[in-house]
């Protein structure tokens, strides 16, 4: 009987041989990609945090008209990564070899991502521009020693949302009927709140994009702590979240959840884009999603407290990543994307740093869903009166750990005073 | 001449030998072994992600995971959440097993209702779980209990509660799994021996505990180890339905690893806390391959 015969060794070894070239290739051609000079069209990868298909389009016209300047041809690629996920994504992404060229910060981040070296520097790219068009204020947070690291594209206030006809319906004076008798206090705002919950079965107020209890907690509280003439913390490392004034209007919050039963509480997915409740807070990139509401809607600025009136300013900027193979292009391209007509351009949507757009009539009507006078009071007026939001170089460590605390408030007897005096501990932890 | 030819061939043979399994070496070595023995390295490294930045530090890192109530805190409510999800998970398992495997009227039909969460996305029955366990009495649980008098809690968002309600909704997604492997075990029991313990008297839960457990037992200790890992390194119930809140009450090891490594971007650190938890693995999956001899008759 013949045995069958095994596969020759001369052909296993040639297998193997492949093999080893295949893999060897593979990694050779990685390495190749990462060194060598890019020939014809440009790839650019931009990486934001929005997924609205116009801002994209808005961004990507941004890319192909400085392109079309340049004389070269750009293949842009916009990666969306979730707001939640952000940062851990884009940090990764930033180790790798295939990181972002191009990619928006949030303030909160804007330290530590300095600091980390990721952020070219741009003061090359930025010659053409005229300095005293763009508040020295708003590129303070994006500069280290006197270099410029991210410009802003966006300095928008946060502001309330609200449903005409659930207040209509609860016989409640809405936000701008307070507005007009001069009685938009948080006083009055936990007053109406109260009114909407009782007369209509439907909460009053769903803190922003719902997750005023976690990944949104300060911004959910800074218009309120800061209004009271308190905040989280100073630069000069004032840790100011335990004082009373940040103490009584976390407290008028927490009664407004647990006392009044007024507000969405947390683990509830009730939401004011579906009609579930009568006010959320909001930015101008957030009506867009109002376009098909089934409500008649409003929008007013933030209510005052003792201290006068102190929204949140959302900041966000873009830079260019220091490690991008088209570093300078990248830097360039970031110069482009905020010059004074692409600002006007994106006012809309993103309301601009640079004065001469805020002041003009056409940045007033950018917003088609938006009147003139919502955007003057709400949006211009917002961004005189507001700040961002406090950022340290050690925000990640801070946000992790002071959640911990702040967890606590979420019980209907919780000590306010106590549990702010945790967090207080955590935040002098690290900012020294 | 003879001699030879036999040390060629067993050559040749050599040779396909590894070049069969030198793929399958190639992959081990790249995906499995490198980042293993990587982890370890970290681990004794000051290692920051976002900075990009990496220094030698010896133990230090191990030596902080003492004095880090954090750690602590995971380390706890990892051995909680194991200890929930791994009685309640064997238990209904092999109960649903044994009901199933009798081949009564309707099984094949319970089978299919049982099995289906393990084929559903792990993201998608967690973000159902967090609809469905709302508190107040928007979330359909708390409906229903309203239905019959109770007030549910906050399920989610009260610290003994947030703990309890995911253990129940991992065990409720593994279920199917289990309940197939014991269901083999149960229809490859030796019927005579069980018979001639019928005729000699034995039934209930002597029959059970006296004969059909003993030779389930090798099967058992198979499931209590792959269901013993599997709870220790649970994250996308975590992450979904609770972030490791209230109150770090859901912090397990896995979940503090990934705020460690991708949150603080203390990629150093983390990789020590990967490395106990590797140890502890290792140690619970040893003790208990160990102790199978004492707990089982036979070996399959």
């Amino acid at each position: 009987m013949k045995n069958v015969r095994p596969m020759g060794a001369k052909r296993a070894l040639i297998m193997l041989l492949v093999f080893g070239l295949a893999l060897g290739m593979a990694f050779s051609q990685g390495a190749k990609e990462t060194t060598s000079t890019p020939s014809g069209p440009v790839s650019l990868t931009i990486a934001t945090w929005t997924s609205n298909p116009d801002q994209i389009a808005l961004l990507d016209s941004f890319v192909q008209d400085f392109a079309k300047s340049k004389g070269i041809e750009i293949k842009s690629n916009f990666e969306s990564i979730p707001f939640g996920e952000y940062n851990t994504k884009l940090s990764l992404e930033l180790q790798s070899q295939n990181g972002p060229d191009l990619f928006w910060v949030l303030e909160t981040a804007a330290p530590a991502f300095i600091e980390s070296g990721l952020l070219a520097n741009l003061d090359q790219a930025m010659k053409a521009y005229d300095p005293a068009d763009i508040s020295s204020d708003a590129l303070e947070l994006w500069s280290k020693g006197g270099s410029v690291y991210a410009i802003p594209f966006s300095t928008s206030p946060f502001f309330i949302l609200y449903n005409q006809n659930l207040f209509a319906k609860a016989g409640a004076k809405n936000p701008d009927q307070l507005i007009a008798e001069g009685a938009w206090t948080w006083e009055n705002f936990r007053k109406v709140s109260k009114q909407v919950t009782d007369n209509t079965g439907i909460w009053a107020f769903q803190t922003v994009d719902g997750q005023g209890y976690d990944a949104r907690i300060l911004h959910n509280l800074a218009p309120i702590v800061r209004s009271y003439g308190g905040d989280f913390w100073t630069e000069d490392g004032q840790v100011l979240i335990n004082k009373s004034e940040a103490v009584a209007a976390v407290k008028l919050f927490h009664d407004m959840v647990y006392v009044d039963k007024s507000v969405v509480p947390p683990g509830n997915q009730s939401d004011f884009f579906s009609g579930n409740a009568a006010m959320t807070v909001g930015q101008i990139s957030r009506v867009s999603k109002l376009k098909d509401a089934s409500f008649a809607w409003g929008l007013a600025p933030m209510p005052s407290g003792p201290k006068g009136n102190a929204p949140v300013i959302g900041q966000a900027a873009i830079g260019a990543h220091s490690k991008s193979k088209h570093v300078e292009l990248a830097a360039e391209l970031v110069a482009y994307m905020t010059n004074k007509s692409s600002v006007a351009a994106m006012a809309g949507i993103w309301p601009p740093a640079r004065k001469s757009v805020m002041d003009s009539e056409a940045f007033l009507t950018s917003n088609p869903m938006v009147t003139s006078v919502q955007m003057k009071e709400a949006v211009a007026n917002s961004i005189k009166t507001g700040r961002v939001l406090p950022s340290h170089v050690k925000y990640p460590q801070i946000e992790v750990e002071s959640k911990m605390s702040f967890d606590k408030l979420w019980q209907p007897n919780a000590d306010v005073r106590k549990i702010l005096d945790e967090v207080a501990a955590v935040y002098a932890k690290h900012i020294k | 001449m003879k001699k030879l030819s036999l040390q060629s061939t067993h050559r040749r043979e050599a040779i396909i030998g590894w070049a069969f399994v030198t793929p399958q070496m190639a992959g081990f070595i790249i995906f499995v072994l490198l980042p293993l023995v990587s982890v370890f390295m970290y681990g004794m490294q000051e290692k920051n992600l976002l900075f990009g930045t990496s220094s030698f530090v010896g133990l230090d890192n191990f030596g902080r995971l003492f004095s880090d109530p954090l750690f602590v805190k995971s380390l706890v409510n990892t051995l909680i959440f194991s200890a929930g999800v791994v009685p309640l998970n064997l238990i209904f398992s092999l109960m649903l097993a044994l009901y199933l495997g009798g081949g009564k009227t309707g099984t094949r039909f319970v089978r299919g209702i049982i099995f289906l969460p393990v084929v559903t996305s792990g993201v998608a029955w967690a973000i159902v779980w967090r609809y469905l366990l709302q508190g107040g009495t928007a979330g359909p649980v708390n409906w229903f209990l309203s239905q019959v008098g109770i007030e549910g809690p906050n399920w989610l968002f009260e610290k003994g509660w947030a703990m309890a309600s995911v253990i129940v909704t991992r065990v409720m997604k593994n279920l199917g799994m289990n309940v197939l492997i014991f269901m083999g075990a149960v229809l490859n029991m030796p019927g005579d021996v069980i018979e001639a313990a019928r005729i000699d008297g034995a039934k209930g839960w002597n029959l059970f505990s006296k004969i059909k457990l003993p030779l389930l037992m090798p099967t058992v200790m198979m499931v209590t180890i792959v269901t013993v890992i599997g709870s220790m390194r649970v994250f996308d119930t975590i992450k979904l339905m609770t972030d490791g809140g209230p109150e770090g009450s859901t912090m397990v090891m896995v979940y503090y690893i990934y705020h460690q490594a991708f949150r603080m971007f203390e990629t150093g650190y983390a990789s020590a806390i990967a490395v106990v938890l590797f140890g502890i693995v290792l140690v619970l999956t040893l003790g208990q391959w160990v102790s199978r001899k004492r707990v089982s008759y036979y070996e399959v």
